[in-house]
């Protein structure tokens, strides 16, 4: 997986704003052109050419969104009868539910702890391989490998790596550590998970950093060192306001990924030791099919997509920001 | 002496990354006996075995993981299949075609893929088993085929195929359908491949939705079944090993096959 040099061409988003702008400036052109000449419009054919993809989007994805959100105003009663609107009733419900607040507090704790530590791991590596050094690229590679396991996989492999006997303590062991407890413990079940999460998500993250390292003219880097630059100075001055734009990128999708964690809790933890890893994703799944409420469930859904959409949001203010 | 430590320390990082596959591939060429039996202390053969042994796949493939495995590998080549000729004829309509909607129809297709399929997999799946699709192939495939992710990358690519060429083409005679089968196709490889990867990664990846989704021993995927396995009492480590190795050297096969177009695949999808 060396071809990194390559990134650029087909279009990151963030990278091919200004081309995309321009391409609909002259397709809008091109429209006016056409209307003035009377050309028929495409709308019958380019319908027949939507139509698949426009039904399995509506069906699957933005159906399901407004069911949950519609069903996140009802809930089941047996003795009024079926479906009974409540309101913002299920989501004053949920403010309410110790677990959920715990999940919250849970969710909030590791946001703030894994997303700084993935992307300054993902930084500082993505500088470290992009130096002139010997089987550099073959040692990225090894870096860049968990991206091929499935995440399900990943954490049935760290299960057994946290075991009393399993690969984790034989390695404390190697530093004169004494055995750990790892996911049976309230302290250290939570950074366990983080470590299996860094290892699958900071190779990928990586990536897109050292295509913005690879962007950075190399004069730049010359012209500093012969004026005497340190390394240190370079790496703070130079490297990292130069690739803010997909740093910021990657914080933004970083943080994304991380609030939809589901399978390490679900395969290692189940939200334990006492709902110290009960991440919300695993708290809405926990909710809808071990409690079976699922119109709370529901309510959780739409705040979990609310505040990925502010996120995402977030983001593109953030780059539309820098272009000025 | 600046340039021995930077090589020390990429090399000392990455066999640190590397070293639960190593414990991994080793394990599974191991007796499930001795999974754990080599492991204090720590020495060069927790890590290599001078007797390898091919009885844990020979299991693998008699058992449930095997039969989990090629399920896997039938949805996800069903998606890419099925998910290419959905998402670059809507790509198409929204590069090569003009008419009226089509900034609402791409704002659709945007919105559809900044809302996590993960979130709205439980709501989905209530719907699914609504209409009977729970353990079905279908209902396992369909939510991969639609992929804002896809239709947005081949758009990119479709965006810079020169319009003289479909000009071209209608003076030939070519109806759109011609325009878009003998002209976009041919000419957007390295675009289809990548999307193609996308789709095949999204659903060979996948957990919550098969979870929710194919439970039954006709139906259930790879990583689903492995996790199962892993959660029983009696665990025999060296088959729960093979089959990571399994699940994970054939996307990594397909990765490295179309290596080139996976690294532009993903710097340009960016949201997983």
């Amino acid at each position: 997986m060396d071809s990194t040099g390559e990134v650029s061409r087909v279009g990151n988003p963030m990278r091919t704003r200004q081309p995309r702008r321009l391409g609909k400036a002259t397709k809008a052109g091109r429209a006016t052109k056409a209307d003035r000449a009377g050309q028929p419009g495409q709308g019958r054919v380019a319908l027949l050419f939507l139509l698949p993809a426009l039904i399995s989007l509506a069906l699957l994805r933005l159906i399901p969104a407004g069911v949950a959100l519609v069903d996140s105003f009802f809930t089941e009663s047996l003795l009024r009868g079926g479906r009974v609107f409540v309101g913002l009733g299920n989501y004053s419900d949920l403010l309410g539910n110790a677990d959920f607040r715990k999940s919250v507090g849970v969710t909030l704790l590791f946001t703030v702890i894994v997303n700084p530590l993935q992307i300054a791991v993902a930084f500082l590596l993505a500088v470290l391989y992009t130096q002139r050094a010997t089987g550099s690229k073959f040692w990225r590679s090894l870096v860049i490998l968990p991206i091929a396991v499935p995440p399900a996989v990943s954490a049935v492999i760290w299960s057994v790596i946290y075991r009393p006997d399993g690969l984790g303590n034989s390695f404390l062991d190697l530093l004169k550590i004494p055995a750990q407890p790892f996911l049976t413990s309230t302290e250290q079940a939570l950074p366990s998970i983080i470590v299996l999460l860094s290892w699958i998500g900071v190779g990928y993250w990586m990536l897109f950093l050292i295509a913005g390292i690879n962007d950075i003219p190399d004069d730049i880097h010359e012209a500093a060192s012969l004026d005497g630059v340190s390394p240190w100075r370079r790496l703070w001055s130079i490297t990292l306001p130069l690739v803010r734009r997909p740093l910021a990128f990657v914080l933004v999708a970083d943080t994304v990924s991380n609030l939809l964690v589901f399978a390490p809790v679900q395969i290692l933890t189940k939200g334990g030791p006492n709902g110290t890893t009960n991440l919300m994703m695993y708290d809405v799944y926990n909710r809808a099919y071990a409690i079976g409420d699922l119109h709370t469930a529901q309510a959780e859904v739409i705040l979990l997509v609310a505040v990925t959409l502010i996120i995402v949001a977030l983001q593109f203010r953030l780059l539309r920001g820098d272009d000025r | 002496m600046k340039r021995t430590l930077l090589s020390a320390g990429a090399a000392v990082i990455g066999l640190l990354f590397f070293i639960p596959l190593l414990w991994v591939l080793t394990g599974s060429l191991r007796p499930g006996s001795e999974t754990f039996a080599r492991l204090s202390p720590l020495s060069w053969d927790s890590f290599i075995t001078v007797h390898p042994t091919l009885e844990n796949y020979s299991k693998l493939f008699t058992g449930d993981i095997g039969r989990a495995t090629a399920n896997s590998l039938l949805v996800s080549v069903s998606t890419v299949l099925a998910g290419l000729a959905i998402c670059s004829s809507a790509a198409f309509a929204l590069s090569a075609l003009r008419f009226r909607g089509q900034t609402a129809v791409f704002a659709i297709v945007v919105l559809s893929f900044l809302i996590p399929f993960d979130a709205i997999a439980i709501p989905l799946s209530d719907m699914f088993r609504d209409w009977n699709l729970t353990n079905t192939f279908t209902g396992l495939v369909l939510p991969g085929i639609g992929n804002g992710m896809a239709i947005f990358l081949l758009r990119q690519f479709f965006l810079a195929i020169p319009t003289e060429l479909v000009e071209a083409g209608r003076l030939d005679g070519l109806g759109w359908f011609g325009v878009f089968i003998r002209i976009y196709l041919p000419l957007s490889r390295p675009a289809l491949i990548g999307a193609g990867l996308t789709l095949f990664l999204f659903q060979w990846h996948s957990y919550v939705w098969p979870l929710l989704m194919g439970t039954d021993r006709g139906h259930i995927l790879g990583p689903v079944a492995l996790a199962n396995l892993q959660g029983q009492n009696f665990v025999d480590y060296g088959v729960v090993f093979a089959g990571a190795v399994l699940l994970t050297l054939i996307p990594l096969a397909v990765i490295l096959g179309f290596q080139r177009y996976f690294i532009q695949s993903v710097s340009s999808s960016g949201l997983k």
